[in-house]
């Protein structure tokens, strides 16, 4: 426990202003580091890939506006990638906060690949209660969500025709900050058998680590670095991109401030023996 | 199973027909009720040697069905491509005899057509596939409740000092001589969380502490139900401890579900209040670093268990006490004594040793290239 | 009876979300999204009751002159009415007051907080990872192995880094998590049969 002292400038504001230089000054000079794209990634990317034309893709936009730097690059690549493959995207949230910025990637990245609402894609809109709402999917869609963001009836939708539950759905793709994603892979993989790709906050990443080994999920996009690996996959610089070089040198920065931190305490240790 | 060649509607009607006679015996149509489902949906599935070498003369696959008792025509209930071997046909009704024909079809107008026997749907009332959960659900309920049974007979179990628990009787004993704030937060769990349960019971054991000591306990809550059984939870105990009077609804509110607006309100109240402990015990985010570290910078004494295990990493680096794993869950017995609870975790222990050995056999068998043993972990 | 009524609900559907779970037949099933349906709209009130707690809250707090948060409680106010007649007025869509808000303020508030992890890490890092025992060190070595092998940087290294990475996030650590994952599963299920049979009781108020 640290106690807290009078002074106006402690060592941990030194600590504050070093890692703000070093994640500011990467994103003005851009050094451009090479990226190697990770296995999980790759996963994700090859699964979608081999998914047949039309086949229905859900992603849930499950996360809040804190989290919006790392997961809208994600959601961008990862509609991208679906839209390019013609496949079918259902959209929608299980955070409030995911509703509004899901609903305006969807129609923004379907604009961009001529998609056509209710037809190519519909975003069914925000549900509270996460593993209720992911259980009552399993069973019934449309008695989940009876109505669209908009609120016209979902069943009215071409997409909708033939889409009863996950056994109509190929993928579940799940853009989350917390520990939803989890929730995903324990309800509606579990019990449902759905296929799982969480595309989650850096933070969160280890979190998945058990889920990947046994292939309870597809892949593994963890973070701006999952991120920007799916952008070199679908040969586009995005956000993620950028931001890469920003986190290799707060990571370094790190390393250094643990080295400083023990070089202190070996020489506080010397000084008692002495 | 049986499977005959039924008509040829297309020309070449006589070639076919013997050209197929000969074969059908090694061409197979099965049709089933859908096991382990809640009806309305029959399986049909399709194979054998006919079909095997036919399939790259035919371009089309239609999967149609009858309902016998009406002897109506025939109904197409999917298109399907040639490859499939298997189709589920979701639109039945139940106890209604149904047969079904598999009809291959070339552009010149050759035909190939299979017909079934007469099947039924019908609800099931036991998931087969699900017979090892169950399995496991009895072999957890036996133990637990066997070694519940044990404590209420008055059989004594001993519970090992864990260090987070022992803590919090010093720090509630700490904010009181500095005439200091306790904070406790649940984290962002909601109620019917399991982790949030075993929250609520360390609360009821903290505040039956704060009371005797006439300590403020401030409980911001990210969750409204939890914040509503908290009320309750913390009444309840000013109530035990005999001080009603000294309890503060206005220290027991709900704030915000969203997580950083969480993080910052909180931070804001230890900046202002500078509490003398914190207690983190619950379920946490990505949060729970910018929580202990605002309290580790204003002194506070921080006590943290959650069942988020990447949180862990940095409520250990930042808190003073911590509980790992299944030590959180083991809170509520070690503080409130009570018998039952305490058989409970025996069988806890116990079962973690039959999930170990599971593990061990498991990759014992797996490693000397036997799978049959990690199968059966399976869920169907 | 102030008790023992929520105690046989919990047992009751406690014990049905149980056997549901190996029923597949439609009864079971219909009566299940019946609860799921349930579940949510009981959600729907808690969300009400939680608004009204953070208000009276909020306007207890705004009125007393002499409470530190009172700045603090009359901004929440004035925020909730703002976004509450914005929503109301002009609705949530793309282009509305509301959204802006979210966008131009509620948004890169949130997103500041969050980025108070990475100065938040460096210190901790700082302050709290050293090599003070045997074990200690080996997890500082694996934490600037890990570190470097997630960013670019540790490719351009060596290319080891991230595969030596890969196997510490995927062998040791992923052991230890297992481990205790399984501590906290038969925890769960343990606690969660106690609050089945009612012998956990705290979480309504009392023993």
């Amino acid at each position: 426990m640290a106690e807290a002292n009078g002074k106006r400038f402690h060592t941990r504001h030194l600590i504050f202003l070093l890692m703000a230089i070093a994640v500011v000054l990467p994103l003005i000079f851009k050094p451009g580091l090479p990226l190697r794209v990770t296995k999980e990634v790759q996963d994700i990317y090859d699964y979608i890939e081999g998914l047949p034309e039309e086949s229905v893709v859900i992603i849930s936009f499950d996360h809040e506006a804190s989290s919006l730097p790392e997961m809208v690059p994600m959601a961008e690549a990862l509609l991208r990638h679906c839209f390019r493959k013609n496949l079918k995207v259902c959209g929608m949230a299980l955070l409030a906060e995911g509703t509004s910025v899901g609903d305006a990637n969807l129609r923004r990245i379907g604009a961009e690949y001529n998609k056509e609402y209710g037809e190519d894609y519909i975003f069914w809109g925000f549900r509270p209660q996460h593993e209720v709402a992911i259980l009552a999917l399993g069973e019934d869609i449309t008695r989940e969500f009876k109505t669209d963001y908009t609120g016209r009836p979902i069943s009215g939708f071409p997409i909708m025709q033939g889409l009863r539950n996950y056994q109509n759905v190929a993928a579940v793709i799940s853009v989350g900050d917390g520990d939803i994603p989890i929730y995903w892979v324990n309800y509606a993989q579990a019990r449902y058998g759905v296929n799982i790709i969480p595309a989650i906050t850096a933070v969160m990443a280890t979190t998945m680590y058990p889920f990947l080994q046994s292939e309870q999920i597809v892949g593994l996009a963890a973070g701006l670095k999952g991120a920007a690996e799916y952008e070199k996959l679908l040969n586009r610089t995005g956000l993620a991109t950028r931001g890469m070089d920003a986190q290799s040198t707060a990571h370094v920065l790190i390393i250094v401030l643990i080295a400083i931190g023990n070089i202190i305490m070996f020489r506080q240790r010397g000084g008692k023996r002495s | 199973m049986t499977d005959k060649v039924l008509y040829i509607h297309k020309p070449f009607l006589i070639l076919l027909i013997l050209t197929l006679i000969p074969f059908s015996a090694q061409a197979a149509i099965d049709t089933y009720d859908t096991p382990n489902d809640g009806g309305n949906s029959i399986t049909v599935t399709w194979g054998g040697e006919v079909i095997a070498q036919s399939r790259d003369k035919f371009t089309s696959l239609d999967i149609q069905r009858q309902k016998v008792a009406e002897s109506a025509g025939w109904e197409t209930a999917a298109v399907l491509p040639v490859t499939d071997s298997v189709f589920v046909d979701d639109s039945v009704k139940d106890n209604i005899p149904y047969k079904y024909r598999i009809v291959f079809s070339a552009p010149e107008g050759e035909a190939l057509i299979f017909e079934s026997e007469p099947v039924k749907s019908s609800p099931q009332f036991f998931n087969t596939k699900r017979l090892n959960v169950l399995i496991g659900v009895i072999i957890c309920c036996v133990i637990l409740f066997y070694y519940i049974y044990e404590s209420r007979k008055g059989k004594k179990f001993y519970l090992r000092p864990i260090g987070g628990l022992q803590a919090i009787d010093d720090a509630v004993g700490r904010a009181t001589e500095m005439g200091k704030p306790i904070l406790y937060s649940a984290g962002r769990g909601k109620m019917q969380r399991v982790a949030t349960i075993a929250s609520m019971n360390v609360l009821s054991s903290v505040a039956t502490k704060t009371a005797e000591y006439n300590t403020p306990l401030i409980f911001p809550n990210s969750e409204p139900v939890v914040a509503a059984v908290a009320q309750e939870v913390v009444y309840e105990a000013y109530l035990k401890a005999g001080h009603p009077d000294r309890y503060n609804p206005d220290d027991v509110f709900y704030l915000t579900d969203s997580q950083f607006g969480y993080a910052a309100a909180v931070d804001g109240i230890m900046v202002r209040r500078k509490p003398a402990t914190n207690l983190f015990i619950g379920t946490f985010e990505a949060e729970s670093l910018i929580l202990a570290e605002t309290g580790n910078s204003i002194g506070a004494i921080q006590i943290a268990g959650t069942d988020s295990t990447i949180q862990l990493a940095f409520f250990i680096v930042a808190c003073d006490y911590f509980l790992i794993g299944e030590e959180y869950f083991a809170a509520s017995g070690y503080l409130s004594k009570d018998p039952m609870v305490l058989g409970s975790l025996k069988g806890q222990d116990w079962l973690k040793i039959i999930v170990g050995g599971a593990i061990i056999l498991g990759a014992v068998l797996e490693t000397a290239g036997i799978g049959f043993f990690s199968k059966l972990f399976g869920i169907g | 009876m102030y008790r023992r009524i929520p105690l046989i609900v919990c047992f009751i559907f406690g014990a049905f979300m149980l056997i549901q779970f190996f029923v597949p037949h439609r009864v079971s099933t219909e009566f299940y999204e019946m609860t799921l349906e349930w579940a949510q709209i009981i959600y729907a009130f808690a969300l009400l009751v939680g608004a009204l707690m953070l208000m009276k809250h909020h306007a207890v707090n705004a009125t007393r002159k002499s409470s530190d948060d009172r700045p603090f409680s009359i901004i929440v106010i004035a925020g909730i009415a703002t976004m509450c007649i914005a929503g109301l007025i002009w609705g949530h869509g793309e282009g509305t007051v509301f959204n802006w808000f979210f966008q131009n303020v509620q948004a890169p508030m949130q997103s500041t907080m969050f980025s108070l992890l990475a100065f938040f890490v460096a210190s901790a890092a700082f302050r709290g990872f050293r090599a003070r025992n045997t074990q200690a060190i080996f997890l500082l070595i694996a934490a600037t192995i890990v570190m470097l092998g997630r960013v670019p940087i540790g490719e351009l290294i060596s290319p080891v880094i991230p595969q030596v990475a890969d196997w510490i996030l995927n062998v040791p650590s992923m052991a230890a998590r297992r481990g205790i994952y399984i501590g906290i599963a038969l925890g769960s299920i343990a606690t969660s049969l106690r609050v089945i049979l009612g012998i956990e009781r705290t979480y309504l108020g009392g023993s």
